[in-house]
């Protein structure tokens, strides 16, 4: 009878326990990260009677969390992989739309400038369209910067991110090693919702930094990058810190602080968001940003130089016409006194690229700051035989270099910032050519210039009145000097020029070759100058300014669009771990119902076992009573 | 495991990405809608864009290239314009030479036409200085600022140069300019454009010049010649070191032959009358005019001067002769320009056409699978929103109780 007792009362025990269990499931159906619970009953042994054991009814041995390492670390992985392309997918896009974007993108202004200096080739002393070429050279300038700056500001997005990261990641060490610590070393004796808090926390951490997640024997998850380098050991928490680059004080870097000293973490030891920051600083938004410079050196240099070949209004030769600051050369801070001064070398040899100069002791060497892949340098850094390394030329300005020293060399990152339309004055456009060619009207030949070129701008007697006279039709002098033979239809070159004549000229001929005079009409140099965004200056001469334009947009796009799939398909992998994860320890609320409805019927069943022994009991009292 | 469970926080979550997954579809077949552009931003399609950036360019230089090529035509028309109220001037003065050659005008007559010769050759320097509108001068050459011809120094002065500049109006096509003035108005040849005779300014006689012109290109040597009457009917000729090269016996009417030259004289040339044969000169239209203005007005009295005065207005005749051939020529070569640009303008046309399609095809967006896409992609959206609801609907608990 107390057997009966014993056994319902148990069972009454089992079953509101079970139910109180059912009920932390249903109410944690949506909590992240909740593992279900279950309670384990037992057949409690019973006694022997003699005629055989007796059963002593029911105990609950283990309120088991339903979770699989497995499956919990394939989410772990997903998860972080998650975060780093959606981190550089979503910033990847930003850059994009930036170039896509007719409002912002640099290809509007870029054609309107070229079509103002085009219309100026038509018109050569129209106020008006030189006025226009002014405007629209300043709108080309003001939106290289515009752009320069936007991605600077991306990059200080970056920095930011970094900060905010890193304050988060020393957040969740120090908790993690906290639970560590109250977790202790027997994982099968810690409570469910400690251990879901763990696996939560690790993969915000891991969504952070990337890495991996290991379960010591004692049940300590200990936590490293993917570098391998300790973010969590036991209950001891590693801190991070943001430091900043030693060539580019601008740029944050994350470093892993111990107690002696911090280890800088290159960009491949990261994952998650801080991976995706760092990766889209380096493939998305260096490149662009050297790539924006390069096509505003090449603007800048190119119409320099046709520019220069001109002559202006007022019969000067060409000034320059755009500004920009030239390859910038940063020292790390630990050199020697050793000075580098840069300059684009060659247009066709420039690239955007930075590079990693390192004296050994004899000689420059060139890598890849990224990747350490070794460039070609050349030179040895003196005046006439300088360090040239992708189209820039470095010259030794000061000091000696010591073994060791590093310079960090880009070459038009940052350039874009720094176009600056020169001259201010429309009348200072050169649009015509510096010189001038006539017959002599008393000629009696039918001999007329055809054409007459330019071929050294920097001709010291370029601007010397020249004459050339026919000493009869085969014979001429030039400037005095000859005769020489002439051929109908040849080139005749001098100082700096050269002409050719249509026609025959007669003996006594005369053509003159005077400087061009101030207020010109002339749209020589206009012509040219409209026409360099075709002129194959880039990439060794396969590349026009405007294809390099083009070549941004795409290569910006194609950067997003393969960040963009990329998270597309780690969301998948990331849904089906998440799948695989909850079919194990998600909540399903049919079934906690179905299993509350077995567990209420247990619990009557068991009342009915209690009230069934009140009833033996009583008969039992009634039957002495008498 | 024997069966896959699902939990409700997935069910959940997947039904909600679903519908999420599906709204960010249509938000971007909208925004395609509104834009009415396939390529949103550059990495929908990268080449694509790429290459659509640079077709922009490409269609915004042919749109330049239009505008320019207005600008040019504009000039060449106010040029066509202007010479061609030169060729009016020139034909009147044609006709006027040749009513002043008439033997049987009076000085009076004469007067009266040179005083209109005056008129018009005040007419063509203002003709000469025509401006294009914009303050520039159409003759100057580029040297353009002010007007390139001015009286000075006993006639008129060239202040211009003689650049034609050429104006891209299409790829790599290039047209003239207006003629520079020395082009038009300077610079024309005397004579018959090779060689050149005129009587010697002291001639007693009354020799007139006639017909000349070169017979045998080979033995014509462009060299000066004197040919000299020794007698009223005898004549030599001198080189230009006055060595005598040939001679004869004068008939009035006859022609001398030397050196390949074939000269006509009539008339009765005194003894020691002399012609001056020799090559070609120039000689700017308004000397020419200055000329026979002058000669019109010199009155002659004796027959030697009005011998004189005819032979200068046969040579001012001939003078007058080239020029107007050079004016046509100038028209002809402005119109050949204006054709050119023509011929510009059609092939931007066409490249225009063709180059707007390859970026419309590259860029723009398809309205009729976009419009169908959108009307998909909403049915799916709300397909997706019903068995959410449904599902929801669906739980153990609420049968319970």
């Amino acid at each position: 009878m107390s057997n009966v007792l014993a056994n319902g009362t148990s069972a009454l025990l089992a079953f509101q326990r079970a139910m109180s269990t059912v009920s932390h499931n249903v109410a944690n159906v949506g909590t992240e990260g909740y593992s279900r619970q279950r309670v384990e009953l037992e057949a409690r042994a019973g006694s022997n009677y003699g005629y055989g054991y007796q059963g002593g009814g029911v105990q609950i041995v283990d309120v088991r969390r339903m979770a699989d390492s497995l499956a919990t670390s394939r989410l772990l992985d997903a998860g972080s992989e998650l975060s780093r392309l959606q981190q550089l997918s979503t910033l990847s896009d930003r850059v994009d739309s930036l170039f896509s974007d007719k409002a912002t993108g640099i290809s509007a202004p870029w054609s309107g400038f070229f079509d103002a200096v085009s219309s100026l080739s038509s018109n050569a002393a129209s106020t008006a369209d030189r006025q226009n070429v002014l405007a629209q050279a300043k709108a080309l300038a003001s939106r290289f910067n515009q752009v320069d700056a936007q991605l600077d500001r991306l990059g200080d997005e970056v920095n930011s991110g970094l900060k905010a990261s890193v304050a988060e990641v020393n957040r969740l060490t120090k908790e993690i090693a906290q639970l560590n610590a109250a977790i202790g070393s027997n994982v099968s004796r810690a409570s469910g919702d400690l251990l879901d808090r763990r696996d939560r926390l690790i993969g915000e951490l891991v969504g952070y930094t990337g890495g991996t997640a290991v379960q010591q024997d004692g049940g300590h998850i200990n936590v490293f990058t993917a570098g391998g380098q300790p973010l969590v050991v036991g209950a001891a928490a590693s801190q991070l810190a943001t430091v900043s680059d030693p060539f580019q004080p601008e740029r944050l870097q994350v470093a892993l602080q111990t107690s002696s000293n911090s280890v800088t973490l290159s960009d491949a030891t990261l994952g998650g968001k801080m991976g995706g920051l760092l990766e889209f600083r380096s493939t998305v938004l260096d490149p662009a940003l050297a790539e924006l410079g390069r096509v505003a050196v090449s603007l800048a240099q190119t119409f320099n130089e046709g520019h220069a070949a001109g002559m202006d209004q007022y019969g000067q030769m060409g000034a320059a016409f755009f500004s920009i600051d030239g390859p910038r050369v940063t020292a790390h801070p630990s050199n020697g006194d050793a000075v580098l001064e840069p300059a684009v070398g060659s247009l066709a040899a420039l690239k955007g690229q930075s590079v990693l100069l390192r004296f050994d002791g004899s000689q420059w060497l060139a890598s890849d700051p990224i990747t350490g892949a070794a460039l070609t340098v050349s030179g040895d850094g003196t005046t006439g035989n300088p360090l040239v390394v992708n189209g820039v030329e470095l010259l030794l300005a000061s000091g000696t270099p010591q073994a060791n020293d590093r310079f960090l060399l880009q070459p038009t990152a940052g350039a874009a910032g720094t176009l600056k339309v020169a001259i201010t004055d429309p009348s200072r456009i050169a649009a015509a050519s510096p010189l001038v060619a006539a017959a002599d009207v008393a000629n009696t030949g039918s001999g007329i210039v055809a054409g007459l070129s330019v071929l050294d701008p920097a001709d010291p007697g370029l601007h010397t009145a020249t004459d050339i006279v026919f000493i009869d039709a085969g014979q001429y002098t030039v400037g005095g000097a000859g005769p020489f033979a002439y051929t109908p239809g040849q080139t005749i070159s001098h100082n700096g020029w050269s002409l050719t004549l249509d026609g025959a000229p007669q003996a006594g001929d005369l053509f003159q070759v005077r400087a061009g005079a101030a207020g010109s009409s002339d749209n020589g140099n206009a012509t040219r100058l409209a026409n360099l965004d075709d002129a194959r200056v880039l990439d060794g001469g396969t590349m026009t300014l405007n294809g390099a334009i083009g070549g941004l947009t795409t290569t910006v796009g194609s950067a997003a669009r393969q960040a963009e799939y990329s998270a597309q398909a780690q969301q998948v992998i990331h849904d089906q771990a998440l799948a695989a994860r909850d079919s194990i320890a998600g909540v399903n609320l049919d079934e906690e119902a179905a299993d509350l409805i077995r567990l209420q019927q247990a619990y009557q069943a068991a009342s009915q076992i209690i009230s069934t022994a009140d009833n033996m009991f009583q008969s039992l009292l009634r039957a002495v009573a008498r | 495991m024997s069966t896959f469970r699902i939990s409700s926080g997935m069910m959940y979550q997947q039904s909600v990405s679903t519908m999420l997954a599906k709204q960010a579809q249509i938000a971007r077949t909208q925004q395609q809608l509104a834009t009415g552009q396939r390529l949103v931003s550059a990495k929908d399609d990268p080449v694509a864009a790429g290459t659509a950036v640079q077709l922009d360019r490409t269609l915004a230089e042919l749109a330049q290239f239009k505008l320019n090529s207005s600008t040019v035509e504009n000039r060449l028309g106010l040029q066509e314009n202007a010479l061609a109220s030169v060729g009016q001037a020139m034909a009147r003065i044609n006709e006027l030479t040749v009513q002043a050659n008439n033997g049987a005008l009076g000085d009076d007559s004469r007067h009266a036409i040179a005083t209109e010769l005056r008129a018009i050759h005040d007419g063509l320097l203002d003709l000469a200085n025509t401006s294009d509108g914009t303050g520039r001068y159409l003759f100057g050459g580029t040297a353009d600022g002010s007007p390139p011809f001015s009286v000075g120094g006993g006639g008129v002065v060239y202040a211009g140069n003689q650049v034609q500049r050429r104006v891209e109006v299409a790829p790599d096509m290039f047209v003239s300019d207006t003629l520079p003035g020395s082009e038009v108005f300077l610079r024309l040849r005397t004579g018959d454009g090779r060689m050149d005779a005129h009587a010697g300014g002291g001639n007693q006689g009354t020799g007139l010049l006639m017909d000349f012109g070169v017979t045998d290109t080979t033995a014509w040597n462009g060299a000066g010649y004197r040919i000299e009457f020794t007698a009223a009917d005898a004549y030599t000729v001198y080189d230009a070191g006055n060595n005598p090269v040939a001679g004869g016996t004068y008939t009035a009417g006859d022609s001398i032959a030397f050196a390949g030259v074939q000269v006509k004289i009539a008339g009765a040339p005194a003894l020691g009358d002399t012609f001056e044969i020799g090559p070609s000169s120039t000689r700017d239209i308004f000397s020419t005019l200055d000329g026979l203005i002058t000669a019109l007005e010199s009155d002659p009295v004796s027959d030697a001067g009005k011998a004189a005065m005819r032979n200068t207005l046969q040579s001012a005749m001939r003078d007058i002769a080239t020029a107007q051939n050079r004016m046509i020529d100038a028209r002809a070569s402005g119109g050949a320009q204006l054709s050119a640009i023509e011929d510009a303008a059609n092939l931007l046309e066409a490249n225009t056409v063709t180059l707007s399609g390859t970026v419309s095809g590259l860029r723009d967006l398809d309205w009729a699978e976009a419009i169908g896409r959108y009307q998909m992609e909403n049915t799916a959206l709300q397909a997706a929103q019903t068995v959410f609801m449904q599902m929801q609907s669906l739980s153990l608990f609420k049968l319970m109780g």
